[in-house]
């Protein structure tokens, strides 16, 4: 994509030394060609609702991916900004007379603000304690919700019938596809962006080594508050996009369920990856709708293969698949004895260049 | 005055139960730096297991008891074994991240194998004791409420007494006061773990017993205990024991005051925005050590 021009000449901005992510412009097209034909060539209506619902959990796994992998802060409040984007646009389409392309900014922006003010405390917190602060969060927006009676957001059965985006015919469904298509595309995008600008780094630099980086002018304050707005306004529009779509905003989108299931979905791809909750997302609602007749099942499939993933590759599939690439391209290219630490965690400068021929 | 004694009664009850529950999370996060989010089910387990032998079995609920802490501290030991043992000291990745998402999936493991084989249906308990004492015309409570308190209680002091005097609990407390100075003085960490496991499983168990005639046995009654111990650990301070007694107590004050003077339904909310307000007053809890300042 942006590769060529912003990657300056000479070994001192090496992308891969960097850590940046590297485009596949081949690899993602096809798989783009892929998911936008996919209505087309589904076998039947459910893969395709399990496709749109999985379109939507990406958004949502990226957006959450940019604090918990990126950032490392231990944010395990994200599905209260998705909640509160799905209520939000909800009760906008409801109260207000405003069309859905306007709704879900708007979603964005309430989400985003809350994140923000959620961000003031969190900043001054470490590690666990934030997990229990954000968690704490989304249990009293989650409980408050249960617990309104004022008909406002209709308590634990939610809303519904507000319309949605009011598509009808036998390709409806298609085109609420689409569109969670194009929200998970230009959030992957967005990330992506983010991770390779400067607020990307300070963000990598401040999760491994705060000290450092704190020494060389990163302020903690601007990046985590930033971080956490940008991120609520992608969990909050995933969330206007799930009540635009599937027309109903209930409590059930938050809660320690559906937490393990997106959480599973990120650790499984690997989190701080650009592909990873994409892959993950993936993977495990396929797996989730193979299982859908036997719910048990399915969250004790869940959870052992949350528990497998963790023990044997903590990092997830997709690092874990890339470095055995890795191995291998070295292993091809060099004839030549080698040891463990010639790839520990960064490839050495010449095998650097070899794998970003 | 009826309410105000009402709510004191209730506070003693509440607050040794959370204080049972919590202890053990504070313990584990004391010793292992893990988060235990598997606490919550390791209460429900404690339950069932009673419940099995009790209702199959005809067993009196007091055997019940004596088989729930044991299952219970079993299947502890055994999450350590399976779940985090293996993730202790591995290179390039975040321990405390990692366990934490561990114990999450044991939890979610646990819970729906229990759903799976005893159905999600909730399940009479029988009493230990039956009966009521009045204290006051007008404000009466169970002798079960009373034998829970009298029992958690007991169970705490013992463990006081373990933590201080024996050669075990005092090997638990120096590996959770200095980890390297406990390796160097010859303390096996790795088996201060599985007993700590052991016995904030076991704790949590007990406390499932007690619990099991007033919330009744099913696969999730586990889960409001869980939520209202994250809530004593954080207002006392991860690691700490003795804040951990004192949050228990305060948070089963608040609880019982807000559902008593105004609704349950606001219990929860209410002791979670006081959550929000203590960690931004105080980032490490009534008790807590200040985690090591990252800037």
């Amino acid at each position: 994509m942006t590769s060529d021009h912003t990657q300056p000449t000479g070994s001192r901005w090496d992308a891969v030394r960097m850590g940046w992510p590297r485009p596949r412009p081949a690899l993602a097209g096809a798989a783009l060609l892929v998911a936008i034909v996919f209505p087309f060539i589904a076998p039947d209506r459910s893969w395709l609702s399990t496709a749109a619902l999985a379109m939507i959990t990406i958004t949502l796994a990226q957006s959450w991916n940019l604090v918990l992998g990126y950032g490392g802060v231990w944010n395990f409040g994200q599905l209260a900004f998705y909640a509160l984007g799905a209520y939000a646009a909800a009760v906008l389409a409801t109260y207000l007379p405003l069309p859905p392309w306007v709704a879900i900014p708007l979603a964005g922006l309430v989400s985003a603000a809350i994140a923000l003010l959620l961000s003031i405390p969190a900043l001054r917190l470490r590690g666990i304690y934030v997990s229990l602060l954000t968690f704490g969060f989304a249990e009293v927006v989650r409980l408050l919700i249960v617990a309104d009676q004022s008909g406002v957001t209709g308590g634990s059965y939610g809303m519904s019938g507000f319309g949605g985006f009011g598509f009808s015919g036998p390709h409806a469904l298609s085109a609420n596809y689409w569109i969670g298509l194009g929200m998970a595309v230009l959030t992957t995008l967005i990330l992506f962006a983010l991770i390779r600008s400067p607020l990307g780094n300070g963000m990598i630099a401040m999760r491994d080594n705060p000290a450092l980086a704190a020494a060389r002018g990163i302020g903690q304050r601007t990046y985590q508050m930033l971080v956490f707005a940008i991120s609520g306004f992608l969990a909050g529009a995933a969330g206007a996009v799930y009540a635009n779509v599937f027309e109903i905003a209930s409590p059930t989108l938050m809660g320690l369920g559906p937490m393990t299931l997106v959480v599973t979905m990120m650790v499984v791809g690997g989190l701080g990856t650009v592909t990873g909750p994409i892959i993950g997302t993936l993977l495990i609602s396929f797996v989730q709708m193979q299982l859908q007749d036997v719910p048990e099942v399915r969250f004790i499939a869940l959870g052992i293969v949350l528990l497998v993933v963790i023990l044997v590759m903590p990092r997830g599939l997709v690092p874990f698949i890339s470095g055995l690439w890795a191995r291998f391209r070295f292993w091809m290219d060099e004839d030549q004895d080698w040891t463990d630490e010639d790839y520990a965690d960064e490839p050495e400068p010449n095998a650097a260049r070899q794998l970003a021929r | 005055m009826n309410l105000v004694l009402q709510t004191l009664v209730s506070t003693l009850v509440q607050g040794s139960m959370l204080a049972l529950i919590t202890i053990g999370m504070n313990l584990v996060y004391g010793t292992l730096r893990v988060l235990n989010m598997a606490q919550g089910v390791m209460v429900m387990v404690g339950g069932v297991a009673a419940w099995t032998f009790v209702a199959n079995f005809g067993l009196s609920p007091w055997l019940g008891l004596v088989i729930g802490v044991i299952v219970s501290a079993l299947l502890g030991m055994l999450s350590y074994g399976v779940g985090i043992s293996r993730l202790i000291g591995r290179a390039g990745v975040d321990f405390e991240m990692t366990a934490f998402i561990s114990t999450f999936a044991i939890a979610s493991i646990v819970q729906n194998l229990v759903q799976l084989f005893y159905g999600p249906r909730q399940k009479d308990f029988p009493t230990l004791v039956p009966g009521r004492l009045e204290l006051t015309p007008g404000v009466s409570i169970t002798w079960h409420q009373v034998l829970t308190a009298a029992i958690a209680i007991a169970a705490l002091s013992a463990l006081g007494l373990f933590l201080a005097k024996s050669r075990y609990g005092l090997a638990i407390v120096a590996v959770a006061q200095n980890l390297d100075a406990a390796r160097l003085m010859g303390i096996p960490a790795r088996r201060a773990y599985v007993l700590t496991m052991g016995l904030a499983a076991g704790l949590a168990g007990l406390a499932g017993v007690l619990l099991a005639p007033v919330y009744f046995v099913s696969p999730n009654m586990g889960d409001l205990p869980m939520l209202q111990a994250l809530i004593v650990a954080i207002f006392a301070g991860l690691g700490s024991t003795k804040g951990t007694i004192i949050a228990a107590y305060i948070i089963g004050f608040v609880q019982a005051a807000v559902s008593i003077f105004w609704t349950s339904t606001y219990a929860m909310p209410v002791l979670y925005a006081l959550i929000v307000v203590v960690l931004i007053a105080r980032p490490f809890g009534i008790a807590g050590k200040p985690q090591e300042a990252r800037l």
